[in-house]
This record gives C-alpha cells, sequence and structure tokens, in this order.
C-alpha cells in the first residue's frame, strides 16, 4: 500500500481513468456480495457442524447395539455366520441415492439412503437356529449404516464448505486489502498526473502567451520608431521632388533589422 | 442286563465323560465371571478351566479368541475321547460329529459355488466336522463334479443320496440343503440309536430318542418361525421337518400350514411340554428385543430345555448319551463364555445375566 509503488501500470490517461473508476465500482459491489456469501455459508457451515456432532454421537450409540446384536447372533446360532451371509447377498439392499443442494452458489452433494425391501438375499440364514437373531441384527445394522450415511454426507458438504469458505474469505480478503487500493492509487496516480500535466500545459500557455505579448510589443514598437523615421524622410524628400519615391525602384534600400 | 457288560468296552469313556461333566462351569463360577470388568479379569477366572489354551494369548485379545480357545479345548477331549471309544459308541461318537460335518459341508459347497479360494474355506470349517475327505471337496471345481465324485465318499453320502440331486446343490439355497441334510441326519441318528443292536432297549436309545425327539421339533418349530416372510414355500417347508420326536406327526404337518406364530403357538400346544414355551419366551420378532432387558427369546427357552435334558441325561449309567450331553453342555458353555465376554467387552453390563447355566 506504499503509495505510487502499488499501482497498475497504465497510462495517466482520461480513458484510464474512466477505466480504473468502474473497476472500482465493481471491486465494491464484489465485495459486499461475497461478504454476504461468506456469511451465508458460514451460518450454513455451523449448522452441519452442529449436525455433525450429533450424529456422531448417534453414531456411537447405534454402533454399540449393533455390535451387541451380532453378539447375540453369535451367541444364537452358536456358529461363524459371516461367510455364508457374505456368499448368500447378491444385490445390494441399503443403496444410497446422490442429489445436490445448492448453498449459495455451492453445489453440496447429500446423500439419501433407502432400502429395497424386497431384496431379502440371506433371508434364510439361520433357519434351523437363530433366523430371528439374524433379521434383528440385520435391522439393526441397517439403521447404524444409515447413520453412518448420514454422517457421510454431512462430512462431504463439511469438507466442501470448509473449502468454499475459505476460497471466499480469501477473496474478500484480496478484494478489500489488495484489489481496492491498488485500483484507488492507481485512481489517485492517474489524477495527480493529469492535474500535473494540466498545470504543465497552463504554463506553458501561459508561456506562449508572454512570449507572444512581447513579441507583439516588440513589434509594435518598432513600428512606431519606423513611422517616425518615415515621417521625417517624408519631410526630407517633400522638400526634393513632389513626386512619391519609387521603393521598388530604389535599389539601396536599408535592410529591416527587428 | 445292559449294565453288566457295558464297562467291559465303554466303561472307560464313561467314566472320562463323568470327569469332564464334572469340570463344567457351575453357577458360582458364572456368577465370578459376571463380575469381571476386563478380559483380563475374566481370563484369569477362567483359568481353572481353560488354563491350558488361554495361557499363550498375549493382553489384548479379541472376544472371539476366547471361544476359538475353548473350542480348541472341547475338540481336544473330543478327539481323546473318540480315540477310546469302539464298537457302538465308536460309531455314535462318528453320528455326533456329522452334524458339524453338514456344516462344514455347507460352507464348502457355498464356497465352491461362488469360487472361493478354497484353502481360506478349510480354516473356517469347525475341526469337530473335519474328516479325511474333507480337504478333497475343494479340488472339486463344479456342483457336477462335487456331487458325483467327492460327495459320494464323505460319511454324509447316505444323506445326499436320498434327498438331493446335484442340480439342488445349485439351484436350492444353501440353506435349505444344510437343513435337507440335518432332517435326514437327525433321522439317521435316532434309527441308529432305537434299532442297531447293540443300543436298541439300552438306556442309550431311550434317552436318545427323547434329546434327538426334541432337537427335531426344536428344528422344526424354528424353521417355520423363520421362514415367516421369505421365499420358502409351504410345502418345501415341510420337506424340512424332521419326521421324529413329538411334534410329528400331527404337529409338524399344523406347522406346516402355519402363517403366522399364533399358528405355531397352537401346533405345539398338543404338546404339554412346549405349551409353556411361547408363555415363557416372548414369540419370535417381539422377543429379546435390545433393551429388552431379562426376557428370554424362545430360542433362550430351547437352550434352557436342551441343557436340562443333557443334565437328567447325567442321572442314568451305562449310556452312550452322556457323551452327548457332555458336547452339548460343553458346547453350551463355550457360547456363555463369549457372550459374558462380548458383555465385558462392549460394556453391556444389563444382559449379561442372559447365559444359561445348569448346574
Amino acid at each position: 500500500m506504499s503509495g505510487a509503488g502499488n499501482r497498475e501500470a497504465v497510462f495517466p490517461t482520461r480513458q484510464s481513468l474512466g477505466i480504473m473508476k468502474a473497476k472500482l465500482k465493481g471491486a465494491e459491489t464484489g465485495h459486499s456480495l461475497l461478504k454476504r456469501k461468506s456469511e451465508a455459508l458460514t451460518k450454513r457451515f455451523r449448522e452441519i457442524t452442529r449436525r455433525i456432532d450429533e450424529a456422531k454421537r448417534k453414531m456411537g450409540r447405534v454402533m454399540q447395539i449393533a455390535a451387541f446384536s451380532l453378539a447375540e447372533v453369535t451367541y444364537a446360532t452358536g456358529g461363524q455366520i459371516g461367510y455364508q451371509v457374505q456368499e448368500s447377498v447378491k444385490a445390494a439392499r441399503f443403496r444410497i441415492r446422490s442429489k445436490q443442494e445448492n448453498v449459495s452458489g455451492v453445489q453440496l452433494p447429500a446423500f439419501e439412503s433407502y432400502i429395497t425391501e424386497e431384496n431379502n438375499d440371506f433371508g434364510l440364514t439361520g433357519l434351523g437356529r437363530g433366523g430371528q437373531q439374524v433379521q434383528k441384527c440385520r435391522d439393526v445394522y441397517g439403521k447404524a449404516v444409515e447413520t453412518l450415511v448420514e454422517l457421510a454426507s454431512l462430512q462431504t458438504a463439511f469438507v466442501i464448505l470448509d473449502d468454499v469458505i475459505k476460497i471466499v474469505n480469501r477473496r474478500v480478503a484480496a478484494i478489500e486489502h489488495v484489489i481496492i487500493p491498488r485500483t484507488e492509487n492507481t485512481i489517485k496516480y492517474i489524477n495527480s498526473e493529469l492535474d500535473e500535466l494540466d498545470r504543465e500545459e497552463f504554463y506553458r500557455l501561459k508561456k506562449v502567451k508572454n512570449n507572444k505579448k512581447k513579441a507583439l510589443d516588440e513589434a509594435e514598437a518598432e513600428r512606431a520608431k519606423l513611422k517616425e523615421q518615415q515621417g521625417e524622410q517624408l519631410t526630407i524628400s517633400g522638400t526634393g521632388s513632389d513626386e512619391p519615391a519609387d521603393i521598388l525602384a530604389d535599389e539601396e534600400e536599408k535592410d529591416v533589422i527587428f | 442286563m445292559e449294565g453288566l457288560f457295558f464297562n467291559i468296552h465303554s466303561g472307560y469313556v464313561e467314566g472320562i465323560v463323568r470327569g469332564y461333566r464334572n469340570s463344567l462351569l457351575t453357577s458360582s463360577n458364572y456368577s465370578n465371571l459376571t463380575q469381571c470388568e476386563t478380559l483380563e479379569d475374566l481370563k484369569l477366572q477362567l483359568t481353572p478351566s481353560y488354563g491350558e489354551q488361554l495361557a499363550n494369548v498375549a493382553s489384548p485379545f479379541p472376544t472371539s479368541t476366547i471361544a476359538a480357545k475353548a473350542t480348541d479345548k472341547l475338540v481336544q477331549d473330543f478327539r481323546y475321547l473318540r480315540a477310546q471309544a469302539t464298537g457302538a459308541l465308536a460309531k455314535f461318537m462318528d453320528f455326533l460329529t456329522y452334524s458339524y460335518m453338514i456344516d462344514n459341508v455347507a460352507l464348502l459347497i457355498t464356497g465352491t459355488l461362488h469360487e472361493r479360494d478354497t484353502k481360506d474355506l478349510l480354516e473356517r470349517c469347525h475341526p469337530l466336522g473335519f474328516f479325511e475327505g474333507l480337504p478333497a471337496l475343494c479340488v472339486a471345481s463344479n456342483i457336477e463334479e462335487l456331487y458325483s465324485i467327492v460327495l459320494v465318499e464323505t460319511p454324509l453320502a447316505p444323506f445326499f443320496k436320498d434327498n438331493l440331486r446335484s442340480a439342488d446343490l445349485d439351484e436350492l439355497n444353501i440353506e435349505i440343503v444344510r437343513n435337507t441334510l440335518y432332517k435326514s441326519y437327525l433321522e439317521a441318528f435316532h434309527e441308529f440309536c432305537t434299532t442297531d443292536p447293540e443300543l436298541s432297549g439300552t438306556p442309550t436309545a431311550e434317552l436318545m430318542s427323547e434329546i434327538l425327539g426334541f432337537e427335531a421339533d426344536r428344528r422344526a418349530i424354528n424353521i417355520t418361525l423363520n421362514s415367516f416372510g421369505t421365499e420358502l414355500s409351504k410345502s418345501d417347508r415341510k420337506k424340512l421337518y424332521p419326521e421324529i420326536g413329538k411334534l410329528h406327526p400331527e404337529g409338524t404337518l399344523m406347522l406346516s400350514r402355519a402363517d403366522d406364530p399364533e399358528a405355531v403357538r397352537l401346533a405345539i400346544e398338543i404338546v404339554g411340554e412346549y405349551r409353556s414355551f411361547f408363555d415363557q419366551g416372548g414369540i419370535g420378532q417381539g422377543g429379546g428385543g435390545i433393551g429388552g432387558g431379562a426376557q428370554k427369546s424362545l430360542e433362550d427357552v430351547f437352550y434352557q430345555k436342551e441343557m436340562e435334558l443333557a443334565k437328567d441325561t447325567f442321572t442314568h449309567h451305562f449310556t452312550f448319551a452322556v457323551v452327548y450331553a457332555w458336547l452339548k453342555l460343553q458346547e453350551q458353555e463355550i457360547r456363555n463364555i463369549t457372550w459374558i465376554a462380548e458383555c465385558i467387552a462392549q460394556n453391556q453390563k444389563d444382559r449379561i445375566g442372559n447365559y444359561i447355566s445348569v448346574f
């Protein structure tokens, strides 16, 4: 911000002054808009942070219940069913779809989970024993995954918003502390240069006017002198001859020196 | 009369089994276990029974390690008994391993169907159900080969032969295959116990037919309850009911027609013993919900009953059924320990009392 050093390389003309003024105006509008955007995003960001906190706590509880229901399954079936379940699954029962949410111009992905009810690949697991526990465990884990999906969508939004807010804040700061001062400096510079030019021009004109006046005065004085001499000659020649002196014929006329 | 010569062949094994039974955890042991704050304490409490197996477990260990180590002990003891057994007892004990074999084979079939690395599968098999031909199952690359070359060589061949075609393995859900096998296994075991010349008319036959009958009924009820809301049709379901037990034939017929838990209740009410089960344990869906506290599910009631039967078995002398009873008690003990360990590990102390202790 050190005065003349920080300005744009422009020719100090009236046209560029116009451009700079437009630029300054644009920068100020942009600054206020970005500032408002940043505020809106921050508000949203705080809300998401709060919801992440909630979701994380909920996840802790749900995962605990889920892990415990798995223990119940182990108890009821008396063995490992993991492998069997793994092998009999053909298609996902729990699916998510992703959609976009627009928060002041930022696209946030939001995941939405849904369960395809008809998809019951390991419905027969634990048929002989523990089947109900298996089904219950599946339901509980379904809920756990739901919480995870919710958390995932919040976390993604959190990361993206964090980035965007940083960028926006950087832009706001850049406009506020770099672009606006620089443009202002440039305008100041152009103005001062233009004033300088004006003054120079004025001085030059004044000088020219002075010179002209001096020349005019001298010319006047010369003419007055000449007139005087002519008057003398007239009186002399008037006595010698009546006819006017032939100027063109008179070759020995004296040079006129100004 | 049967007691006269029993001890010539099987006295030693029976003695050992009774010794094993005495080393099972008692209620006071369990109440000590439930007081534990960490798995480390639990390990310490288990030292009298499982010290040998748990001695080398490094300190932060998952609950599954405890279960695995306890199973190791069970397998070790069982193998020792099996090595001592002769004649009918040997065959009886082979029958005991068949149920684990069914699980293993089902696992391998699933793996083969999905072309998994079979080495991996073998590690997951229950050691009790391990038999010589089991690794050979991995060699078969498709179902047709598996059925015609490998399965016929396994001890389970008779169960496959009568009930399943090779195409079934591909088409049917593996759970149905497993339950079909289990059904014929129960029937064959029952037949063996009641008709084998060495066993018929002995307390073994009497006890085992009661135990197996209960097991059959339990499976029938469970299958019915668990099949609600699945693609298992009623006629297919009927094929999975073992044709033994107290519910057969009227009860199973009613079960095969049941549409909801209420119909199941009606079906099993014809057997006096089972009548109270539904009242004790909340019916299926509602039973043992999360945070349901001490409420027992139907499964729990069944386990309780099974344990009582096993306990009663030890009041009889000169019978092979004690081996079966011991095996079941030991299994339940492993489940109990795992449950308590899980409760401790997950800090869910309020439900830690859900184990079943009989002694």
